[in-house]
């Protein structure tokens, strides 16, 4: 999908607003073709030394030190630090930019005008508060602070548009060139009216859900340094190869000419994987000023304009007959992305049949920071939805809702055979146990005194595949050492262990053995660490490269043995016959055998090492305070797979981070808009809520092992149904349902004012 | 009925020094600046002056300005960036130091003050190669994921238990509650907090 | 932050004559927590500090049974006080609450009690908000759901301070020094309604000091601050309440039932003490002292919330004052 470029005046680049920040090029390039030669596999269960175990981090030690150095951290001999301006409205022309008193300024270097007073559409305008309208690169941060404050830009301010309502509004002023709001979508399968018609019951509701900002602790930017032509990058991305691609392409370089490294970043969440307009911009400067530029976004800058989850409205029709099977799912949908950014999600969420369903969405657009996929985009929102009428369902039938999921959640196709993609009809009776279910009380905590109990459930579903584009590289060294070389990056997940366990695994040494080098451009091609593609993409194709490295030591090794090299296996940091392994020589002297000449092979993705799609169920144990309005989570149960666990101390890391985010989205968060200027009044860590260690509950994970499915991506699967099950709980605490996210004590409130539900069993 | 001294308000000479600088130097470009009654006083700045850190028992001499804070002057003079820039506002501890006994934000500390104390990063506590038993424990609990927050989150562990070398959960965690993880990593950094390799590991340096 | 220049002070007298008497020319530094983060978002923007923790940084009994606390004091040295628990548990309870180890490690007692509002319209440069010196009161319209529900505005903040509110429940008294020498005010003078003091929360000039607050002998008197408020971890409060109660066996004989974060200035309820002067402590009792504590309330267009929540605090604040069950 290609999207329109516009180059401005001042030489810069930026998208039209309009357009989305572009897919990672992973997700969207042509898919290269079938992976070659027969599937591969992993060694089998009762041979894995390290394939499953709890393996701790390889940087661990290097994180817990301080010693790891970030984006954010690096200092290059001669550098200069960039500050952005932004502008302070949400919507408004641009007049007039005057540099002069920033240029003037002692220890300044570099100054860039971004926008055009004389340009059209984006160019001269500013969207969203922080669309940046110029830029300061000088020997200090308050320097160049102080520039940023010299600069004096005339802005004639607009109305601005701050929720949906006001974008759809018949009177909102016409903000954006194709319109305020999208043309309507539409999704249908069957026929939901005659289906609502026969239904037993119907719950009719609205239901929404707020934006969420990534905040990921190292905000957004980079370091550019240029040699000439050629410049290299510090770039906190969760996608090396696409920020380079992104980079060269705005600064119309080859490709070549850019290299971008990663060796530590500080979270992203699907919001650095695009290459980002303020490292160009860095890029820009560091041409200009003749010196490397540090350019890192403050805090408010980040919340305003590197992306976040859109809103979620759906006005629901949703029916059940009478045996409590479900049979039609009505929506109108809509919510906001921002400035000319969309806001899908397909519900009913899909591990639910409904016979007939349809879906009629509009994007609105507002004068806000443009959304970026964020952990399982779509999801949390769809989740939520389907999974409160889900219970509403229940509430009419006089209905369990474990009962009601169980009768109605997707199973495999061939009910003789399991699809180990949808379990969810084994996870749910699990997770049921393990919270103590049975002891659940219906709707409404019938103990007396203000603190009422209750629990609820959800599911979650997520693809996580093996992207073919994936390359890697090994080589196994004369003295023994062994590199393993990918241009993947470690956004958190543990993704430099994973690529030294395969190695490992692969070679038969100990994880001292080997060394994994991510996190550079000058490494094979792999795809941007968002999608949850990541451990499917690496291991498999890690696996193939060490797989052919190793099949050329034991070609060289066989004729020592008088062996053929089929017979071969490397175990216990031995090369050795299968069969006889006292036959056999230590690795080192394998590689000795190597003589000058390193072995180098390649891998690309192949067959056989990894598969796709995941299923999982969150309860939660919540406790409400009604007099106050206070939700406590006490305990949330979650039962998750994701293949074939290749390290099980990363693995759960990875899920009680989906579920702590997945609080911070029930409860917490929420970019919170001046309705009438769409300036956020909450753009800091004070007022942008995230959960602290008080605020987190006792957490029980079940990593259900498949292994022998391949690995299948964990990232995103955990945060999915976290907000759904509290949310559920808590109407089962306090008797009344609550339709919106967050859960704050003001929703809790409002909702104990307004409505009661009946529905008990 | 309470020693004299303390019922007098004002400043001891002792606390006077500690905040100008216990290496004894009067700190920089002391120039009179007016007061009300047009009275000198001594004021440092706005231009850099130069001032004296002791940071990982190390003394380093270096110049700022009034307004650099203790966060900047680790990170960007000194090249000490296990403290982390995050929200810059004192409201998520990725810039949290030990300063003396205590956890202080040092984003929130202006480095002139930070004269005369004793400050430690998670840098610091490392004894040449071998890892602090509460650095130790966040490897071993994988109490880390990206990693950004962990040094603030170290520090802060270390100094709960100096003082308090078995907490109780509870106390455990409202002396972590100034730190914030995104990636979500509270469970096993409370494990860690509470289960470093040994209690007489954690020690005053 | 804006370039300034930084004094330290050798005593009081120093501390007073470096500052000015033109607002928010010179600003006394103390913990920093709140001051810096102002400077860093340019709504201060000083020419000069001046240090003040070498203020009187002691907790300290006075001769008629009572306590005087050092402005310099910090939350933490406070919160840990056996002595300053055992006589007032409401300032200690509010003091330990405050925001998180490491805030109160370095915040002060004066710093907390003089500190600016939270009000995001305040604390962003791009709203030139009345309290600033501009026309609007960006609230009114805007998201009012952490404002005041008392009060006829023109400003809507709710007073940020933990510790004044008990404070004033306590009666307490605030020593100031300024350029004509020393004067004591009642905490419960010092606060200021946005239409007396519009562009500063106290009574104190720009050049004045909060050096000390002193508390009165707590007799027999049982006191509590209860907080509501929704992370647990960081988060400021949606309401509290301290409370201050003379008992004649299970008989309030006297009450002083004060609110805060619902209104600019720590907000006294004679309407609620007076609920339950000469009443038997029960919840019932203090149910009642709640309601009446919430009449009046003017909530705002998205706060009214806090009215339930506010009347909860108060209500919790009795019982706990009282040794009885909260929740």
């Amino acid at each position: 999908m290609a999207r329109r470029r516009k180059k401005l005046e001042a030489g810069s680049w930026k998208l039209e607003a309009g357009t989305q920040q572009p897919p990672p090029p992973a997700a969207q390039a042509a898919p290269p073709p079938a992976p070659q030669g027969p599937p591969r596999n992993w060694p089998p269960v009762a041979d894995r030394t390290l394939i499953g175990k709890s393996i701790k981090r390889l940087d661990g030690p290097d994180k817990a030190q301080g010693k790891a150095k970030y984006t954010y951290d690096i200092i290059r001999p001669g550098m200069l630090y960039g500050r952005l301006l932004g502008s302070p409205h949400a919507h408004a022309r641009i007049k007039g930019i005057d540099l002069s008193a920033a240029e003037k300024l002692a220890g300044v270097k570099a100054v860039l005008a971004l926008k055009d007073p004389a340009g059209e559409g984006a160019n001269g305008k500013a969207f969203y508060q922080g669309d940046e309208i110029a830029a300061v690169a000088a020997t200090t941060e308050d320097i160049a602070e102080d520039a940023v404050r010299l600069i004096k830009v005339e802005y004639e301010p607009l109305q601005a548009l701050a929720t949906a309502a006001q974008a759809m509004s018949a009177d909102a002023p016409a903000v954006f060139p194709k319109g305020n709001v999208s043309q309507q979508s539409l999704q249908q399968e069957g026929d939901v009216e005659a289906a609502l018609k026969s239904a037993a019951h119907i719950v009719e509701g609205t239901y929404s859900t707020q934006v969420q900002t990534h905040t990921s602790l190292e905000t957004h930017g980079g370091i550019c340094e240029w040699e000439g032509e050629k410049l290299t990058a510090w770039v906190s991305t969760q996608a090396v190869h696409g920020a380079r691609d992104g980079i060269a392409g705005s600064l119309k370089i080859p490709q070549t000419n850019v290299r971008v490294i990663t060796d530590y970043m500080g979270g992203g969440f699907g919001s650095k994987l695009g290459f980002d307009y303020q490292v160009v911009v860095c890029a820009r400067l560091a041409k200009l000023a003749n010196a490397p530029v540090k350019l890192m976004l403050n805090r408010k800058e980040e919340h305003l304009v590197t992306g976040n989850r859109p809103s979620a409205y759906a006005k629901v029709r949703a029916g059940v007959d009478a045996k409590g099977k479900l049979v039609a799912f009505d929506a109108e949908t809509w919510g906001t992305g921002g400035a000319g950014a969309g806001a899908a999600f397909r519900v009913p969420y899909p591990i639910y049949v409904f016979p007939s369903r349809r879906q009629r969405h509009r994007d609105a657009y507002t004068n806000a920071g443009p959304q970026r996929a964020f952990r399982a985009p779509g999801h949390p929102q769809a989740s939520f939805i389907t999974e409160v009428v889900l219970d509403e369902l229940a509430d009419k039938l006089r209905l369990d809702p474990l009962e009601l999921r169980m009768r109605n959640v997707l199973s495999a196709t061939d009910p003789s055979q399991e699809d180990p993609s949808r379990q969810w009809r084994k996870y749910f009776p699990m997770g049921a146990e393990k919270i103590g279910w049975s002891k659940r009380h219906p709707t409404g905590d019938p103990a007396s005194g203000p603190i009422k109990r209750g629990m609820g459930c959800a599911g979650n579903t997520w693809g996580g595949a093996g992207s073919r584009a994936t390359r890697a590289n090994c080589q196994i060294l004369p003295d023994g050492s062994v590199l393993a070389r990918i241009g993947t990056q470690d956004i958190g997940t543990g993704t430099r262990t994973l690529v030294a366990i395969v190695a490992a695994e692969t070679m038969g040494l100990p994880l001292t053995g080997v060394k994994a080098e991510i996190g550079d451009t000058n490494y094979p091609f792999a795809p941007g660490s968002g999608g949850s593609v990541t451990v499917a993409s690496v291991s498999a194709t890690m696996r193939i490269a060490c797989e052919n490295a190793r099949d050329e030591l034991f070609a060289k090794v066989a004729p020592a043995l008088g062996v053929e090299p089929s017979a071969l296996a490397a175990k216990d940091g031995r090369i050795q016959v299968k069969d006889a392994p006292s036959k056999g020589m230590t690795w080192r002297e394998a590689c000795k055998l190597l003589g000058v000449q390193p072995i180098s092979a390649d891998g690309a993705f192949g067959p056989g090492l990894s598969s796709t799609g995941t299923s999982g169920v969150q309860f939660a144990d919540v406790e409400v305070d009604i007099e106050t309005g206070v939700t406590r989570v006490k305990r949330i149960v979650c039962v998750q797979d994701c293949g074939t666990i290749m390290d099980k101390l990363t693995a759960e890391s990875q899920v009680y981070g989906g579920i702590i985010m997945g609080l911070g989205f029930a409860l917490y968060e929420n970019r919170i808009l001046d309705r009438n200027t769409a300036r956020m009044v909450n753009p800091n860590m004070e007022w942008y809520l995230l959960p602290g260690m008080s605020d987190i509950p006792e957490i029980d994970i079940t990593l259900v092992d498949q292994p022998d499915r391949g690995p299948v991506g964990l990232g995103e699967p955990p945060v999915i149904s976290t907000a759904a099950a509290v949310a559920n709980a808590v109407a089962n605490a306090i008797g009344v349902r609550v339709r919106k996210l967050p859960l704050s004590p003001d929703a809790i409130l409002q909702a104990l004012n307004e409505e009661r539900t009946g529905g008990t069993l | 009925m309470a020693p004299k001294k303390k019922d007098e308000p004002g400043f001891s000479r002792r606390s006077f020094l500690k905040t100008v600088g216990a290496g004894g130097v009067a700190a920089g470009v002391l120039g009179p600046a007016s007061t009300a009654e047009g009275q000198n006083v001594k004021a440092i700045g706005p231009a850099a002056s130069p001032i004296q850190l002791n940071v990982n028992g190390k003394f380093h001499r270096l110049e700022v300005e009034p307004r650099v804070t203790l966060l900047d002057a680790l990170r960007t003079r000194l090249n000490i960036t296990g403290p982390k820039r995050v929200c810059d506002r004192g409201s998520c501890g990725a810039c949290t130091v030990i300063l003396d006994d205590r956890t202080v934000y040092s984003c929130s500390m202006l480095a002139i003050e930070a004269q005369g104390k004793v400050i430690r990063t998670a840098e610091g506590l490392t004894e040449g190669t071998v890892l602090h038993s509460v650095q130790q424990a966040f490897c071993d609990h994988d109490g880390l994921m990206c990693g950004f927050c962990t040094p603030g989150f170290v520090t802060a562990a270390v100094a709960l238990l100096e003082k308090n070398p078995k907490p109780t959960r509870q106390e455990a965690r409202k002396a972590l509650d100034g730190n914030i993880c995104r990636c979500g990593t509270y469970p096993r950094v409370l494990e860690a907090a509470l289960n470093p390799k040994s209690a007489a590991g954690v020690k005053r340096g | 932050m804006k370039s300034f220049a930084y004094v330290n002070a050798a005593g009081e007298k120093e501390a007073v004559a470096a500052l000015s008497p033109e607002r928010g020319r010179f600003l006394p530094l103390a913990g920093g927590m709140d001051l810096l983060a102002l400077m860093k978002d340019y709504i201060a923007q000083p020419d000069r500090l001046v240090n003040v923790k070498g203020l009187d940084r002691a907790i300290a009994r006075t001769p008629d049974g009572g306590l005087r606390i050092g402005a310099a004091v910090t939350l933490t040295q406070l919160a840990e006080s056996a002595e300053a628990r055992r006589m007032y548990p409401a300032m200690t309870d509010a003091a330990a609450e405050v925001g998180t180890p490491q805030i109160r490690n370095v915040g002060t007692v004066g710093g907390n009690i003089n500190q600016r509002p939270r009000c995001w319209y305040f604390r962003n440069e791009e709203f030139p908000c009345l309290k600033k010196g501009g026309s609007t009161c960006y609230a009114v319209d805007g998201e009012n759901q952490y404002h005041a529900i008392f009060g006829d505005g023109p400003c809507h903040i709710v007073h940020p301070s933990s510790l004044a509110v008990p404070s004033v429940a306590l009666n307490a008294k605030f020593r100031v020094v300024g350029p004509t020498g020393e004067r004591v005010v009642d905490a419960g003078e010092y606060f200021q309604m946005p239409d007396r003091n519009l562009f500063g929360e106290t009574v104190l000039a720009p050049n004045e000091l909060l050096t000390h607050v002193m508390l009165p002998p707590p007799g027999a008197a049982r006191t509590a601050t209860y907080e509501v408020r929704f992370k647990q971890s960081h988060d400021w409060p949606l309401a509290f309440a301290s409370v201050a109660l003379s008992m004649s066996g299970d008989t309030v004989r006297g009450a002083r039932v004060v609110m805060g974060a619902v209104a600019p200035i720590p907000w006294r309820s004679p309407a609620a003490e007076a609920a339950l002067t000469g009443k038997r402590l029960t919840e019932e009792a203090a149910m009642t002292a709640a309601d009446a504590a919430v009449q009046g309330a003017k909530p705002m267009t998205l706060n009214s919330y806090k009215v339930q929540i506010a009347r909860t605090a108060v209500k919790r604040a009795i019982m706990k004052a009282a040794g009885l069950k909260t929740v």
